[in-house]
């Protein structure tokens, strides 16, 4: 990710977790079921009151599907080093998230993996919005 | 050159080459006057904001509280910023409705349709509000959903109100190195946090702001509504000074898509 200042990613990643949302967590997504995305950017919105991405997921039989990544809000992610360009369309990435209760292709997002193995935060407000931001499944 | 000295050479390269990035970084994350060093702060040897010195003090020797603030703990749910081992002294009514907004995991809480916050949860959450003192008005403006208040310290009393408001209508005075701001007049709309603590047009609130030293501010917030509470609850708060930052624009209407399809029912 050559986008992603080593240094600024790194300062993202031993920050103080920040967590702050406009709505309830749970009224939208279910924190126990987490989910790993792994694809491509397709589009950015770095727009209040949630920054969303958009990524391409190849499922098992290798249909791609397009999944909705609700992230925080964009000042808070700016405040832990986020750039409005910090991602882009093409950009590699694992997303750890929480599905959305109503089933559809949305998550709130844990964390970012970037290609070079390092883990970003991403803002939640759900469980696992406070400490070091992890990209394992079932730890928080 | 021998091996040793090009190891040395390389190692020093290797410095100089990062330490350029770190500086490139810097110019990076120093964008839109977020690590703009503010003027006017105390700083210790290495440049870092003094957060100990002494509180600064107005031309008529009050304290100033004027600076960006931000709580150090965020809170969605009062019942963290309440004194260990206190309860929220809820009345039957005031029980009623925080039971049904939970059962329904906050999905109608006016904050997710960018309706403004209520007042206590506003103080502590993980973005920053700026304060600007001046003798007849004490203004708090709030980076979240770009918001602002004005507690008017001219001497007015609490007006009468004939237009319930979503901030209410806050004066506010001094007592000793305290300032104290007084606010009612609330339309009883917004909840006082997105846990759903209630509160009716009944709602008075006092809050008690003290500024420790420089960089640390204590508050606490007062909720005196007898519809809703049996007797006034606190919740407590402390601020840090947030040097060298900036308020950022927040317009939460620019893309909001969330409050069409919360739900309050677990699957």
């Amino acid at each position: 990710m050559k986008r992603f200042s080593v240094v600024g990613a790194l300062c993202i990643a031993l920050a103080p977790a920040a967590v702050s949302a406009h709505h309830s967590f749970a009224a939208q997504y279910d924190a126990t079921k987490q989910v790993t995305l792994q694809g491509t950017i397709t589009k950015v919105e770095w727009m209040n009151p949630h920054a969303y991405f958009y990524i391409d997921v190849a499922d098992e039989s290798g249909k791609v599907v397009n999944w909705a990544v609700e992230g925080g809000a964009p000042n808070v992610l700016y405040r832990e080093g986020w750039k409005p360009t910090s991602l882009k369309a093409g950009d590699r990435v694992t997303i750890l998230g929480s599905r959305a209760r109503d089933g559809s292709n949305l998550v709130n997002a844990l964390s970012f993996k970037l290609p070079d193995g390092r883990c970003v935060f991403a803002g939640t407000s759900g469980p696992g919005g406070t400490g070091t931001p992890n990209c394992t499944v079932g730890r928080r | 050159m021998t091996d040793k000295s090009k190891g040395k050479r390389q190692k020093a390269k290797e410095t100089l080459l990062t330490l350029a990035f770190c500086l490139l970084t810097y110019t990076i994350t120093s964008a839109q006057w977020h690590g703009y060093k503010t003027p006017g702060i105390p700083r210790l040897p290495d440049g870092s904001p003094n957060l100990s010195a002494p509180a600064p003090k107005t031309m008529d020797g009050k304290p100033d509280l004027s600076g960006i603030w931000q709580a150090s703990r965020a809170v969605f749910d009062l019942a963290q910023a309440v004194k260990k081992g206190e309860t929220v002294p809820f009345s039957a009514e005031g029980k009623k409705i925080f039971s049904e907004r939970r059962a329904t995991q906050s999905k109608d809480d006016p904050s997710a349709r960018c309706l403004p916050t209520g007042l206590p949860v506003r103080a502590l959450l993980r973005t920053p509000f700026k304060i600007i003192q001046t003798p007849p008005v004490m203004a708090i403006l709030y980076e979240s959903r770009t918001t602002f208040r004005q507690i008017l310290t001219d001497g007015r009393p609490l007006p009468e109100v004939d237009w319930p408001a979503w901030n209410g209508f806050s004066v506010g005075r001094w007592q000793g190195d305290t300032f104290v701001a007084e606010t009612a007049g609330f339309n009883g709309k917004p909840w006082l946090d997105q846990a759903g603590y209630p509160a009716s047009d009944a709602l008075k609130i006092t809050e008690r702001f003290r500024r420790r030293d420089f960089g640390h501010m204590d508050m606490e917030m007062v909720i005196d509504d007898r519809k809703m509470y049996t007797k006034p609850w606190s919740i407590f708060g402390e601020f840090i000074l947030q040097a060298d930052t900036e308020l950022i624009e927040f317009i939460c209407e620019e893309n909001e898509r969330d409050a069409a399809i919360l739900q309050g029912q677990q699957r």
